[in-house]
């Protein structure tokens, strides 16, 4: 069954090349996907690579025995189907989860398995071309990784963890979007230490700036605290925070100080960015970031690790700081929502409930609803102050994508394919509550739902965080 | 001349293709145990919610949670009576029994012959209606292989011949080539079973643990695959 990777069949390339599609030329390729990495790195025998890489990444990881079963049991039923948003707008057979889980799968079975070497042996014409490479490579980056239809599945296939694989193996050979690796680069490899490349200095001033601002709001003066050691969490939030999202950061660090953490909590000069592309299309990356992030915490002795609002970054550290920290002895991750959530229910928020007089809905990032970790706790908030809150849906656990997951977002050429296609049914549910507030606790969703409602007509619509109205709403004494 | 190949059939062969089933599915299982045992040794959090990955299997063998929603709930519940149909029949029919006992030494539970029947018929419905399911549903038609095709046909057939052997009078056929076709058509199909997507009756119960398995990592996969990649020395 388990054997490792045959190469192509040695044919002289004269016979191949009357049966076979044409190599494509690195040009080619800029052309179809423009928004994939450096030329230079796409040069080359593309599915030979292609094989080396997805048999070194069998060889260490745990991703075999799940891609094995994933190759031999699925029903084909199409159930998953009915609950992939891009699948419901286009009705296209490519965008059928097992479909495209299949694209992968099918590689596997040809060059991984016994069967489907000796299928392979006999066939003139291989599975795996320059063609079928490029396809892997849109597809895989259509699919958000939200992981809804995996709800679906009775057999329990999980598409999200297959397109997380198929875009780690395709990363390795060069295939990934520019965006995320120029971001990725800045943030570990950089001297900024950030996915958006902003200096530290440039940093310290915003946050000098947000501390007056906040006294010019509320009079009181609260300090952003910076390397302060031995505190009870350290905090990572996406580096967008501290520019473009200033509301939901100065809101964290009010309802921080009005809950009596004011002096618990701390953050790194020399690494804030939570920011996680690795959940997305590389475990080396995943690894890296995650790796910062306990460090700082080492560095700084802080015994927990707080997360800002935003959805990857809080899954990432959540679901793997104990793989990559050191197992049982990893500091917990906690997200913002679930602090403030839990002074609020022991009585240590209150809100004016006649501040925010608009219409608010919630959108759950993916990251933190499809698997029931964060759905209620922001609900109970968001009632405690506002008088009109309409729940879109399907919510929750089921929600909709907002369009943008999987790092998607930050591709800009993927645009008008986010917001008319993946996004089209959340503009609809968007605009079916008749909300003015969007409140969406994730970076990535907020950017994302914002190209939405402008591509959508949906001009009355802000899209907020969850602290920006808690901002708004606090009563402080 | 019939005769002779029935015994065959039913004595042999029959035995032949159960060895060879449980053979291959025991390879299947075995592996299977057997990569999740190492994924779980090198895996860096081995915590693994053991309960809800068996809880979400058992909660989609029972039909009430596709009940729910509109989505294709006619066909997953066909596909919850053919199920029941494919298990039930061959394991509980009394005649099945019977060569169970003459066999194996051991004897259970006898399906009443009424209930059989009716049974057996609603699971050649069923298969009927798992095909036309596949063929009017767009998604369906078009990520279908050759295999999802082929099995529900496959595995009416030794239902509608049964049906035969124990009402003859329905029975277009001669008894006894009718019945060679019965068992002849269920050892094929006991044959494919380790070998097409049959094998989901062993592999089912481990894949949503296998699931939860693939996204835990081993730390420091990412750089060994970088170093057996020569790749080592590069940046991001
Ligand atoms: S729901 Fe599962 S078995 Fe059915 S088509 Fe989708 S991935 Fe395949
Ligand atoms: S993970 Fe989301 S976007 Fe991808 S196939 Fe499943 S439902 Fe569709």
């Amino acid at each position: 069954m388990q054997l490792g990777a045959t190469s192509l069949p040695d044919v002289p390339a004269e016979t191949l090349a009357g049966l076979c599609p044409p190599r494509l030329t690195s040009e080619k390729i800029q052309e179809r996907l423009s928004y994939i990495i450096e030329k230079d790195r796409i040069a080359g025998d593309l599915p030979r690579r292609f094989l080396e890489v997805f048999a070194a990444i069998l060889q260490h990881t745990n991703y075999r025995q799940v891609i094995d079963n994933y190759a031999r049991i699925p029903a084909r039923c199409a159930n998953c189907s009915c609950a992939c948003q891009i699948y419901q707008r286009t009705n296209a057979p490519e965008d059928v989860p097992c479909y495209r889980s299949d694209l992968l799968l099918e590689v596997y079975r040809r060059h991984f398995t016994l069967r489907g070497i000796v299928e392979e042996h006999l066939r003139i014409t291989p599975l795996l071309t320059d063609e079928y490479i490029l396809e892997m490579a849109e597809t895989y980056y259509h699919c958000t990784a939200c992981r809804r239809c995996t709800l679906e599945c009775p057999l329990g296939i999980d598409h999200g963890l297959v397109t997380h694989l198929a875009r780690y193996v395709l990363s390795e050979i060069g295939l990934v979007p520019r965006a995320l690796v120029i971001s990725t680069r800045a943030q570990l490899e950089g001297p900024t230490r950030n996915t958006s490349a902003i200096p530290w200095p440039a940093i310290a001033d915003s946050l000098e700036f947000l501390e007056e601002e906040i006294f010019d709001d509320k009079s009181i003066k609260v300090k952003f605290p910076i390397d302060k050691p031995d505190r009870e969490f350290i905090f990572f939030a996406p580096v967008s925070d501290y520019l473009m999202e200033a509301e939901t950061l100065m809101g964290i660090a009010v309802t921080l100080d009005a809950i009596g953490l004011g002096d618990a909590w701390t953050i790194s000069s020399e690494f804030l960015d939570g920011i996680n592309y690795g959940l997305f299309y590389s475990d080396w990356i995943l690894e890296r970031c995650l790796r910062e992030e306990v460090d700082q915490a080492k560095r700084l002795r802080s015994q927990k690790i707080l997360i800002g609002e935003c959805g990857h970054a809080s899954r990432s550290a959540k679901a793997f700081v104990k793989t990559f920290g050191g197992g049982r002895d990893a500091p917990p991750v906690v997200n913002i929502m679930e602090l403030t959530h839990r002074a609020f229910k022991e009585g240590k928020i209150k809100f004016d409930p006649d501040v925010v007089t608009e219409r608010v809905t919630y959108h759950d990032p993916c990251n933190l609803a499809r698997s029931g970790w964060i759905v209620d706790q922001p609900r109970e908030l968001i009632r405690a102050f506002c008088k009109d809150f309409v729940e879109m849906t399907p919510g929750g656990k089921w929600n909709l994508c907002c369009g943008g997951g999987g790092g998607t977002v930050s591709v800009d050429e993927l645009r008008p394919y986010r917001t008319h296609v993946v996004g089209s049914k959340k503009a609809e549910q968007i605009a079916a509550t008749g909300a003015h507030y969007v409140i969406a606790p994730c970076a990535n969703c907020k950017k994302q739902l914002r190209e939405v409602c402008q591509d959508n007509g949906l001009t009355d619509v802000e899209v907020v965080g969850l602290h920006d109205l808690i901002y708004k709403a606090i009563v402080l004494d | 001349m019939l005769e002779s190949w029935i015994a065959l059939a039913r004595g042999p062969l029959l035995r032949l293709a159960l060895f060879a089933m449980a053979l291959g599915l025991l390879r299947h299982v075995l592996l299977q145990v057997w990569e999740i045992f190492w994924a779980l040794r090198r895996a860096g959090d081995q915590v693994v919610p053991w309960g809800l990955a068996l809880r979400r299997n058992l909660e989609w063998l029972l039909p009430w949670r596709y009940l729910q929603r509109k989505e294709r709930r006619l066909y997953n519940f066909t596909s919850f009576i053919f199920h029941v149909g494919v298990i039930v029949v061959p394991v509980f029919l009394a005649g099945h029994v019977a060569i169970w006992q003459q066999e194996l030494g051991i004897s259970w539970w006898r399906l009443p012959g009424s209930v059989a029947d009716w049974l057996a018929v609603a699971t050649v419905v069923a298969a009927v209606g798992l095909l036309l399911g596949r063929m009017l549903n767009q998604a369906s038609r078009t990520i279908s292989k050759p295999q999802d095709w082929l099995l529900p046909l496959l595995c009416a057939v030794p239902f509608v011949t049964g049906f035969w052997v124990a009402h003859p009078s329905w029975s277009p056929l001669g008894l006894q080539a009718v019945y060679l076709v019965h068992l002849l058509s269920a050892e094929l199909l006991i044959l494919l079973v380790p070998f097409s997507k049959l094998v989901h009756m062993v592999l089912f119960w481990t894949s949503q643990t296998s699931s939860e398995l693939g996204w835990r990592f081993p730390p420091g996969s990412g750089e060994r695959v970088r170093l057996s990649l020569g790749k080592d020395s590069e940046g991001v």
